[in-house]
């Protein structure tokens, strides 16, 4: 039997979720809508000159060589960078989980550099990475290895990657939080049942602290995916040319979207490129979602709902 | 019946008891809506109130100073300035949106794709009313802002250039050519590009694997197209056909100076997109006295002219790839006034104070440029040796001026960066100068033609 009694009036439920209904009409679904209204134009992102070109641009946008190599690329950044920032700062956490002098110091230092701009950190990154007069090249030179030019290609692929772990402080805070969270208890007796430290953390840390890993997997997945300005600050040029000058190896799919929106104006194009790279995060996070059923550990129950 | 009675009664009284509340908030959200509206009035382009016109001007930074506006505002009472630093993606989306700044800023050189998308103001109307600025006044760079419905160059004027130089010529430290014991370049006659490389060559010294002087900078990353341009039409031939909808690299001469840059690259005498300067561009290596020569207009020499800076420059012509001289500029900054600003007589009344005004002669003496208007010229700064030196070259370089081909149906960045691709793919050798040439050529073709049918 449907249940009609309710304790508040419905419109009092609708006028609480009012304020994020209308940020999502405005912000979220009017954008999207007039982006694949765009993606159907040939508009170049200011003349009125446009016409309506159907899904001329989809087409295209499926015999594109450039775009899907760069997707092929970010997927494969993003399968090298989320687990590695997602282990790093977990191991950063267990580092700093225990009994250390001066533990506050050392949490406010591997934070530190998540707090940096990325346009700062991006420029010192490029002034360690410069072949002639770069640190990392002074350093290497001592023990004898020839200089290595990092932000062209193939080098610059791993400067983007020390890029974004630089920043891992952030992952490192929330995997503090959950490591702290882990009752005592349970490893104390784990500990006495006779597992070692390798099988504490395996087989009782880590499912305790699943629900997080997982939400640092899902958001670092999204993020990784969507990276931009990171390989437009390690080129050499400034400006809208900065897109063109990304290197082969860090030209990802969101670099390929603004150089077609902002150096070819090609809005529609771009805005179909958009659509199509939607549904493919849509697709990779419904399968993160449907596999954290088998690894994701949650203390309460979230599939039976009210009883 | 006893439920439906507490439910109702509840109903009620919640309600009851929400009413003030829920007109409290109905008035404090009205009013909060009054108070928002004046702010975010405050957020669109331009405006007039009161007899006041609000100009909004999106420009460098450094293009008018605090003093120059308040001449300008003490002079116009009835106009003020407000200054939007220039942002390419903010323009598009103001354009875009019919509310563009009153002036901006972009090279008369790359304007064609502007004026051929109907986004600029015909200026030719107040350039004939005007009592400062005048045709005849103005040097031939200007033309680039003509657009005559088809090409650019001739035809009605959709902007006015700040100050130019013709990019091509150069720039060297006399200092480190001493130090390798190499003659100084021609102050008159134009050094070939086969002697510019042995030259760079020998200036060129490395140390463990690095490059610790560099004998040549082409600024690769700021124009590409420009400077090959230049090397095709000293052979006598053209990078486009007569209606600039097609560009062929698959001539001898385009493949001569692509082979050229190639060559460059590959005995590392300078920076390019593979190894990259960390800022992009040659100026601060110049200034440390690790490069020789950089490629720069007589723009360049501005930065000389400041105390406890390099003593040892000297600027020399444009090099030479044939047999015909030809200088020309790959951009010359100036301002247009967008189609669908709001206040385009009072843009104006700011474009003749900054073009023919004080801030013109300001710049005129600075040496930052060569001024865009003839009656400017004396105004060039000559007191030290290089600028005497530098004046005499520059003013040598407008007898062979010419002016770069700008496609209205390809952005200047999409060209340079194209060329940039197939470049790399030359200089890496996974592709002979020949294919590079020819994949080029089929690549920028299919954009020409896409340019073509979005203008139409």
């Amino acid at each position: 039997m449907t249940r009609k009694w309710t304790r508040y009036p419905k419109r009092t439920f609708y006028a609480f979720i009012a304020p994020w209904g209308v940020g999502f009409v405005l912000l979220t679904a009017v954008p999207m809508v007039y982006g694949f209204l765009v993606s159907l134009t040939n508009f170049d992102g200011s003349s009125p000159r446009w016409r309506w070109v159907g899904l001329s641009n989809y087409a295209e946008l499926i015999g594109d060589g450039d775009a899907w190599a760069a997707l092929v690329r970010t997927l494969v950044f993003t399968a090298i960078v989320v687990p590695l920032s997602v282990a790093g700062s977990l191991g950063l956490a267990i580092l700093i989980n225990r009994r250390l002098r001066a533990v506050g110091l050392w949490r406010t230092i591997f934070f530190l550099p998540s707090v940096v701009p990325v346009v700062a950190m991006a420029i010192m990154w490029k002034l360690v990475f410069n072949k002639d007069s770069g640190i990392l090249n002074a350093i290497l030179g001592v023990v004898g290895i020839k200089p290595v030019a990092w932000l062209v290609d193939p080098a610059a692929f791993y400067a983007l990657i020390v890029l974004m772990l630089w920043a891992l402080g952030g992952g490192m805070v929330i995997m503090l939080a959950a490591l702290q969270g882990v009752p005592a208890e349970l490893e104390e007796a784990a500990a006495i049942d006779g597992a070692g430290k390798w099988t504490v953390f395996r087989q009782v840390t880590v499912p305790m602290i699943s629900p997080v890993l997982y939400f640092q997997m899902v958001t670092g997945v999204i993020g990784a995916l969507q990276v931009f300005v990171q390989p437009l600050l390690l080129t050499p040029a400034s400006g809208i040319a900065d897109v063109g000058a990304a290197p082969d190896s860090t030209h990802l799919y969101m670099v390929q979207v603004y150089q077609e929106f902002f150096l070819s104006n090609r809005f529609g194009y771009g805005s179909a490129m958009l659509w199509v790279f939607f549904l493919v995060i849509l697709g990779l996070t419904m399968l993160l979602v449907r596999s954290s059923r088998s690894w994701v550990y949650y203390e309460v129950d979230t599939e039976g709902g009210a009883r | 019946m006893r439920m439906r009675w507490i439910r109702e009664s509840v109903t009620a009284r919640t309600a009851r008891d929400r009413k003030p509340r829920f007109r409290r908030r109905v008035a404090l959200a009205v009013a909060a809506t009054l108070a928002a509206v004046p702010l975010l009035a405050g957020c669109t382009v331009g405006g007039s109130t009161g007899g006041t016109t609000t100009l909004t001007v999106m420009i460098g930074a450094q293009d008018l100073t605090k003093a120059q506006i308040a001449d300008f505002e003490k002079k116009n009472p009835s106009i003020k300035i407000k200054i939007i630093n220039t942002d390419q993606s903010r323009l598009n989306t103001m354009l875009a949106s019919g509310n563009p700044p009153d002036i901006t800023v972009s090279g008369a050189v790359g304007s064609a794709n502007i004026n051929a998308r109907g986004l600029a103001t015909d200026l030719t109307p107040y350039l004939e009313k005007s009592k400062v600025l005048k045709e005849r006044d103005l040097q031939p760079i200007n033309n680039s802002f003509r657009w005559n419905g088809k090409k650019s160059g001739t035809g009605p004027i959709y902007g006015i250039v700040k100050d130019w130089s013709q990019d091509n010529t150069l720039w060297y430290n006399t200092a480190l050519f001493d130090k390798a014991h190499v003659p100084y370049l021609s102050d008159t006659q134009p050094t070939s590009y086969d002697k510019l490389m042995d030259v760079a060559r020998q200036l060129t010294t490395t140390e463990g694997g690095k490059t610790t002087t560099y004998g040549l900078g082409l600024e690769w990353a700021w124009s590409l197209y420009g400077p090959m341009a230049a090397m095709v039409m000293q052979q006598g031939g053209h990078l486009y056909n007569s209606d600039l909808s097609k560009i062929d690299f698959n001539s001898d001469a385009a493949r001569r100076a692509f082979a050229w840059y190639v060559d460059f690259a590959q005995s590392g005498v300078g920076p390019t997109s593979l190894n990259p300067l960390p800022d992009g561009s040659d100026y601060s290596t110049v200034a440390a006295g690790r490069m020789a020569i950089t490629q720069d207009g007589y723009w360049f020499g501005g930065n000389f002219a400041a105390p406890n800076s390099l003593t040892t420059m000297r600027m020399a012509p444009a090099p030479i790839m044939g047999d015909k001289q030809v200088a020309f500029s790959y951009s010359g900054q100036g301002w247009w006034i967008p189609a669908k600003s709001k206040h385009k007589d009072a843009a104006w009344k700011l474009l003749e104070y900054y073009m023919a005004g004080p801030p013109a002669v300001a710049r005129a003496e600075s040496g930052w440029g060569i001024p865009s208007l003839k009656s400017l010229m004396s105004k060039m700064p000559q007191k030290t040796p290089y600028q005497k030196e530098a004046y005499a070259v520059a003013k040598n370089e407008l007898n062979h001026s010419a002016s770069l081909p700008d496609s209205p149906y390809i952005s200047m960045d999409l060209l340079n960066t194209t060329i940039d691709k197939y470049l790399q793919l030359a200089i890496k050798k996974q592709m002979t100068v020949d294919q590079a040439c020819g994949a080029l050529t089929t690549d920028l073709n299919k954009t020409l033609a896409q340019g073509k049918s979005q203008i139409g």
